[in-house]
């Protein structure tokens, strides 16, 4: 059954919290021992900045809505993704790894990534953000989270990232619906939006950043430890949660998104692993200075619950 | 004893009635007023920074010019001054009743009189004819966020402004960036330690090119009235062509869009605030807003424009979806007003005890925005569908008080006892103007305050200012259904009965 935007937005109301709800000084602080202490910090950093790409992809598809009511959710998820780097941020100050009123700076994958859509977001179609975005919720977010409340037994954290999940699930039910509502369209429109859409040369630098960004995720997540199962499984999951709508099956861009999330979590596929590997290392050498950019939307970081 | 006319509303449209009566010989007539001086809108709305967005010159009756506008816009208090002048001039006092809020009118069929109750009045009031003066923006709209009551800190309204409130040093949050919103935020950075900007929907803005009037220029409208009637004439069509771009969707929309992205582009300099301040509706769709001081003003280091979507008003500040709560000592609302689009301002009653408010549920609806079938004699000033987006209001008030001025001296001078519009007349007019509404900006796509929640607009005139007059200019008595007292004979209604009026003074 169709999903009631109507009510949909409504609950989003409902169930909004802000960061004055959270008791930042709660005890708890102390259950990260120092080893995960150390390892958290970068973790954390990059996961922020990743709630903020999403923010902005929410930000571009808020443009394309087709509806008013469809507008106006996007534009409380792209609230909502900042919310959470928000939140992040303020969990890194209360657990003292920020110096003065820092905000730590993205790695160089997230951060050509926050480039990218800074420059070319707003001119992509809904199709080809409604399936990307997603994707990168579903991955990055959804599993960086997981590892976050298995791993952090802080109950701030667990309460903060309690909120974050709640919200999370609501953006994915939107996120599926729309690629079932934009499915419907008559195939001939779908291949010439994706046609259309890839015959950007912008694309190919979408593309060329997306790529390593995921194999960049999952050697973080290696080094924090973790299985690299769980990212796996959060990109299986993007695919199977997809195909059970036969709409959401019929865009092009969902096919494509998919097969290289299939890619992506195949260790076999060597010569897909081969090329992400070394546009990982490519990256890496490019001197941060050279690919930073801060544009306005990313400066609204804020660990402050009151301003 | 039984009054000719009862005008509700001594705002313009209610002065510029009682003006245009006594000027057709009808001295019968009193307003009713429910605040304690005239001006209407213009007396309620003296925010910092209030002004007309449409030239004085224009923005003033054309039977009652004003040589001494100071400036090319005028601020509120000139506005009311000039309305304070047009009552003394035409002797007007002596003919409003202040402290008179109607809460309900209704007509009797066999008197053909009209019954005016009154809050805290037990007597009544009985008029031959009603007009409805009581105007579109007389009731301060607050917006529906949650926990609105629990701000403890200061609160107005634009339209109820707190003269007393001192802004210096104070954290303020201003909800809302339409006509008053963009007047009183460039004042309040001036004067508050910070402004936070609280926007839902960016507008398209237009520079206001706002010149001071000389000394000189007044002494020629002064000594030559022609010179005005040419200068506002200037105005008028100037306005008119406007219609080409704002009332419907055309290339000049698009020349509209990128006048104002350019003049966007040339004040804002940081491109995500940019983004921010760009509409993504037709220019006209939602009104114009003519300001030279707003993106300054925001860009000031004291000022920060906020469009995250509200989540609740706390008792500190503002929440906001990115889970900030934005503290302030006051906030003001410039959310507009009450724009009734369905509702009445108070309860009227027709014939055979029809209630307007009723009828006008699914959208409200008059035939030339004046007349209503089944309330006859009862005029409205400002009703459906007469509104400009492009023009001054004024100057279709004015069709609309000379068209019924024109049925009240019809109804006196021939002692009638009814003129009540025909309903296939009506609801021809009706269905032609909601068929050409369908074409118009305001019925692209976007929400405004135009339009009812289920997109029914009946607010607009979907056309020019020539056209909404023109069709005013006469009243065709072929279109009512006269009624006449039992002892008198029945009017003969041909072709040539629509005799214009002759005018006094």
């Amino acid at each position: 059954m169709a999903m009631d935007m109507d009510r949909m937005l409504k609950m989003i109301k409902d169930r909004q919290w802000a960061l004055a709800d959270i008791d930042w000084d709660a005890p708890g602080a102390e259950l990260i021992d120092p080893e995960l202490h150390a390892r958290l910090k970068p973790f954390l950093s990059d996961l922020m900045w990743i709630e903020n790409v999403g923010a902005r992809g929410f930000a571009a598809m808020a443009k394309k809505a087709p509806t008013p009511t469809l507008k106006s959710i996007y534009e409380h998820f792209h609230a909502e993704e900042q919310k959470h780097a928000n939140a992040e941020l303020a969990l890194m100050r209360r657990w003292g790894m920020l110096d003065g009123d820092e905000i730590p700076s993205p790695n160089v994958n997230v951060q050509l990534i926050i480039n990218y859509l800074d420059k070319y977001s707003d001119g992509m179609s809904l199709s080809f953000l409604g399936t990307v975005i997603p994707m990168l919720e579903v991955a990055l977010d959804g599993a960086l989270i997981k590892f976050i409340t298995d791993e952090v037994k802080d109950p701030v954290a667990q309460d903060v990232f309690r909120h974050i999940n709640s919200d999370e699930s609501r953006h994915l039910a939107v996120d599926y619906e729309v690629m079932d509502i934009l499915g419907h369209a008559e195939m001939r429109k779908l291949l010439a939006d994706f046609v259309g859409g890839w015959l950007k040369p912008s694309m190919m630098i979408g593309f060329l950043s997306y790529m390593p960004l995921l194999n960049k995720m999952r050697d973080n997540i290696v080094d924090m430890g973790v299985d690299e199962q769980k990212l796996f499984g959060a990109m299986a999951k993007y695919k199977a949660v997809g195909s059970r709508s036969e709409y959401a099956r019929r865009l092009p861009m969902f096919r494509l998104v998919s097969l290289h999330g299939s890619w992506v979590i195949d260790r076999d596929n060597l010569p897909y692993h081969l090329v992400a590997d070394s546009l990982v290392k490519l990256t890496a050498k490019i001197p941060f200075g050279l690919v930073h950019r801060t544009p306005t939307w990313s400066q609204e970081l804020t660990y402050e619950p009151a301003a | 004893m039984t009054i000719a006319v009862a005008v509700i509303g001594a705002g313009f449209a209610g002065i510029g009635t009682a003006i245009r009566l006594k000027q057709k010989g009808i001295d019968d007539f009193t307003i009713f007023e429910r605040g304690d001086r005239v001006g209407g809108t213009w007396r309620d709305n003296t925010y910092p920074g209030a002004a007309c967005d449409i030239p004085s010159r224009l923005y003033s009756y054309s039977f009652a010019q004003n040589p001494e506008w100071s400036h090319t816009y005028s601020a509120s208090a000139e506005i009311l001054d000039y309305i304070d002048s047009m009552v003394a001039d035409h002797d007007l006092a002596r003919h409003i009743r202040f402290g008179r809020e109607v809460t309900g009118i209704s007509y009797d069929e066999e008197s053909g009189e009209w019954t005016i109750r009154f809050a805290g009045r037990r007597r009544p009031v009985t008029a031959r004819s009603v007009v409805m003066a009581s105007g579109p923006l007389a009731n301060p709209a607050m917006p529906d966020i949650r926990g609105r009551d629990d701000f403890a800190g200061h609160v107005i309204h634009s339209a109820r402004w707190d003269h007393d409130y001192d802004f210096t040093g104070k954290k303020v949050a201003v909800i809302g960036t339409g006509a008053s919103g963009v007047q009183i935020i460039p004042h309040l950075v001036k004067q508050a330690a910070s402004v936070k900007v609280f926007q839902r929907t960016p507008g398209w803005v237009l520079p206001k090119v706002d010149l001071e009037t000389g000394e000189f220029t007044k002494r020629i409208y002064r000594s030559i009235p022609g010179a005005q009637r040419l200068a506002r004439a200037g105005w008028f069509w100037g306005h008119e062509s406007v219609a080409l771009g704002v009332v419907w969707d055309t290339p000049l929309t698009r020349a509209v869009e990128a006048l104002s992205r350019l003049n966007l582009r040339l004040q804002v300099k940081d491109p995500w605030m940019r983004r921010q301040l760009t509409p993504d509706f037709s220019a006209g769709c939602k009104r114009l807003l003519m300001t030279s001081d707003y993106y300054p003003a925001l860009q000031a280091d004291n000022c920060k424009l906020v469009t995250w979507p509200i989540a609740r008003i706390a008792p500190e500040g503002v929440r906001t979806v990115e889970g900030i709560e934005h503290q302030v000592d006051c906030i003001v609302y410039a959310t507009g007003f009450e724009v009734s689009k369905q509702g009445t301002p108070f309860e009227i009653v027709g014939v055979d005890g029809r209630v307007l408010a009723d009828e006008w549920a699914g959208g409200a609806y008059a035939y030339r925005s004046v007349n209503v079938e089944g309330y006859p004699n009862l005029h409205v000033t400002f009703g459906p569908n007469s509104g400009p987006g492009h023009n001054s209001a004024l100057v279709y008030m004015e069709s609309q008080i000379d068209y019924l001025t024109d049925m009240v001296v019809h109804l006196e001078h021939n002692g009638w006892k009814a003129l009540d519009v025909r309903a296939e007349v009506q609801e021809r007019y009706n269905r032609d103007i909601q068929k050409r509404l369908a074409s118009t900006t305001w019925n692209s796509g976007c929400q405004s305050w135009y339009l009812t929640d289920d997109g029914f607009n009946s607010t607009m005139f979907p056309g020019f200012a020539t056209q909404y007059a023109n069709q005013l200019r006469e009243v065709d008595l072929r279109d009512y259904r006269i009624r006449v007292h039992a002892d008198a004979a029945a009017p003969a209604v041909g072709p040539t009965v629509s005799v214009r009026v002759p005018t006094r003074g």
